[in-house]
């Protein structure tokens, strides 16, 4: 089953003037429900304008794009209700919290879908729960969190109009490994428990390949790769070529094997290159 | 938001870009005396040319010059209306066209149009001899420097300077991040452009409290940031950059001085008026 699926999408800024640039170019690609797909790239290879295209932030200007098996162009004044399906969390999302407590702020999405009190108060406490908030924080002001705790504040009020497909922007980005850590596995566990397409845009090579079933990678505009996460790190070599990496294990492998080991290169994470390498050491006993 | 453009430089290498921004700033007030001193036609002519050859030698774009006229239809459209239609004429006048209760004379005509080519050539010759050659930085070096005098009466003009320079720098700055905090709420189904007045307002405090906290974390950033550098206000402070006056910097105000000295007199020996 697909969340959304994008069909030739391309993109032009500026249409019509002299800083006319086409920032997506002829995109299709389409996103299965729980599956984490992760979108790399360099800066300006149009990952977060795509992540806009889905949710109707931007129109489109050439192509289609499907939520849920339905055209979200085709009626222009539903474009509102698009959104709510396809939640979408910036970048730095704490710097968008403004309500008086953490419960409010949370309950702004459900609130704007027209949800009644005792539902946005279901989704509420489902929403922080999922995030891992504690439910004592709910009453205290947003700006009084940690800002860790802010992250997951900005999240669960995304997560909260259970959308089918939740986009992140660099979700992990300015955290400590542990904060980091810990918003990776919530969301993979958010994924598998909702079932929704969680979609992450994320320069750590190293998160994508720990968490992601499925890859993108954008390159000038275009779709320069789209499938599983073993086979785009297996090709460690087209992926320089953009000036991409691939994980720093899958570099060892890699170092590994022109030294004359014979070690696998398609490994990515780390618990299988132990066992890899481990393997050379005539199989496996712990040292 | 994408059109806002406060104060737009567009930099160039012509002698109206190379002039010191401080003759600039005071020539502009020269050339405003010059435009509201002109009554006769004629004088109205000369400050037309004078804009016109100013902003060919500035080399901005016409088009540019135009679009920044376009906010001013809606005024200039009001004033026309009003010179045109509340004419007091003279005794004896005859009007071009009369009918019903409305006369239109030749003289109320003429004051319209007096009026368009004042503001115009205001908006213009302002725009074109400020803020697009003149970039913002040099300009507010140029009032700070041109304040200086009241120092004497205690006025922290550095610090006057400073915040303007500090405001200007940030305006793309708070710009870019509203429209980021907007996307954001926009995402989470905030509405903006439905509703009544109050619920329109109501729909903006999701942007502006965010935004007032971002530019209150900037601000302390930039404290501290300026403190680590040992800022502690003008006393004693030196500029890297001297503005040092050119011998073509002379040609700017003997422009001016030609606009006011010509409006002068074509007003007083050639008082041809159409009416």
């Amino acid at each position: 089953m697909t969340s959304a699926e994008l069909k030739n999408v391309s993109y032009i800024y500026s249409r019509g003037t002299p800083f006319e640039k086409k920032a997506v170019k002829n995109v299709s690609v389409a996103f299965e429900k729980g599956k984490i797909t992760g979108i790399i790239g360099h800066t300006g290879s149009g990952k977060s304008t795509l992540a806009q295209l889905i949710n109707g932030l931007l129109e489109i200007s050439e192509g289609e794009v499907f939520v849920d098996g339905q055209n979200i162009w085709e009626n222009k004044k539903n474009i509102r209700s698009v959104r709510f399906n396809v939640g979408l969390v910036f970048q730095y999302p704490e710097y968008q919290l403004f309500e008086e407590t953490v419960y409010k702020d949370i309950a702004f999405g459900p609130k704007n879908m027209g949800l009644d009190e005792g539902d946005i108060d279901k989704r509420v406490k489902t929403a922080a729960k999922e995030v891992g908030l504690d439910e004592a924080l709910l009453d205290k002001s947003p700006f009084e969190l940690s800002g860790g705790q802010k992250r997951r504040a900005a999240i669960a009020g995304v997560i909260a109009m259970q959308p089918e497909i939740l986009i992140l922007d660099e979700p992990a980005a300015g955290l400590d490994p542990r904060g980091r850590e810990s918003i990776m596995k919530m969301l993979s566990s958010y994924c598998a428990e909702s079932g929704a397409s969680v979609v992450m845009i994320s320069h750590s090579m190293e998160d994508i390949a720990q968490y992601c079933d499925d890859i993108l990678v954008m390159n000038k505009g275009e779709v320069f790769f789209f499938g599983t996460t073993s086979e785009a790190f297996a090709m460690s070599g087209r992926l320089s070529l953009i000036g991409l990496a691939v994980p720093q294990v899958t570099r060892v492998l890699i170092e590994l094997n022109k030294l004359g080991f014979d070690v696998s290169t398609s490994i990515y994470t780390v618990d299988d290159a132990v066992k890899e390498i481990e393997k050379l050491f005539g199989g496996g006993e712990k040292c | 938001m994408k059109d806002v453009t406060l104060g737009q430089f567009f930099p160039g290498n012509s002698i109206v870009h190379r002039t010191d921004a401080r003759i600039k700033l005071l020539c502009v007030i020269a050339y405003i005396v010059g435009i509201f001193l002109a009554k006769s036609a004629a004088a109205y002519a000369l400050v037309l040319v004078a804009t016109v050859l100013l902003a060919l030698v500035s080399s901005i774009p016409m088009s540019t010059l135009l679009k920044s006229l376009k906010p001013l239809t809606f005024i200039i459209i009001i004033t026309s209306i009003i010179n045109i239609f509340w004419y007091t004429a003279p005794e004896g006048a005859v009007p071009l066209v009369e009918f019903w209760k409305i006369k239109i004379y030749a003289g109320g005509l003429m004051t319209a149009v007096y009026m368009i080519l004042r503001i115009a050539c205001l908006i213009v010759g302002t725009s074109v001899l400020l803020t697009y050659t003149t970039s913002p930085i040099a300009l507010t070096d140029a009032i700070e420097s041109l304040l200086v005098p009241l120092k004497i009466i205690k006025l922290p003009v550095h610090e006057f300077a400073m915040m303007m320079t500090i405001a200007l720098r940030f305006i793309p700055t708070l710009i870019e991040e509203t429209n980021k905090i907007m996307a954001a709420q926009k995402s989470r189904g905030a509405d903006f452009s439905s509703g009544g007045l109050t619920k329109r307002a109501k729909a903006m405090i999701p942007i502006i409290i965010p935004l007032f906290i971002s530019a209150f974390r900037r601000a302390d950033d930039l404290a501290i940031a300026m403190e680590c550098r040992c800022y502690r206000g003008g006393s004693g402070r030196t500029k890297m950059n001297i503005k040092k006056l050119a011998p073509t910097d002379i040609l700017l105000p003997l422009f001016t001085a030609a606009i006011i000295a010509g409006a002068v007199l074509l007003n007083k020996f050639v008082p041809f008026n159409i009416v």
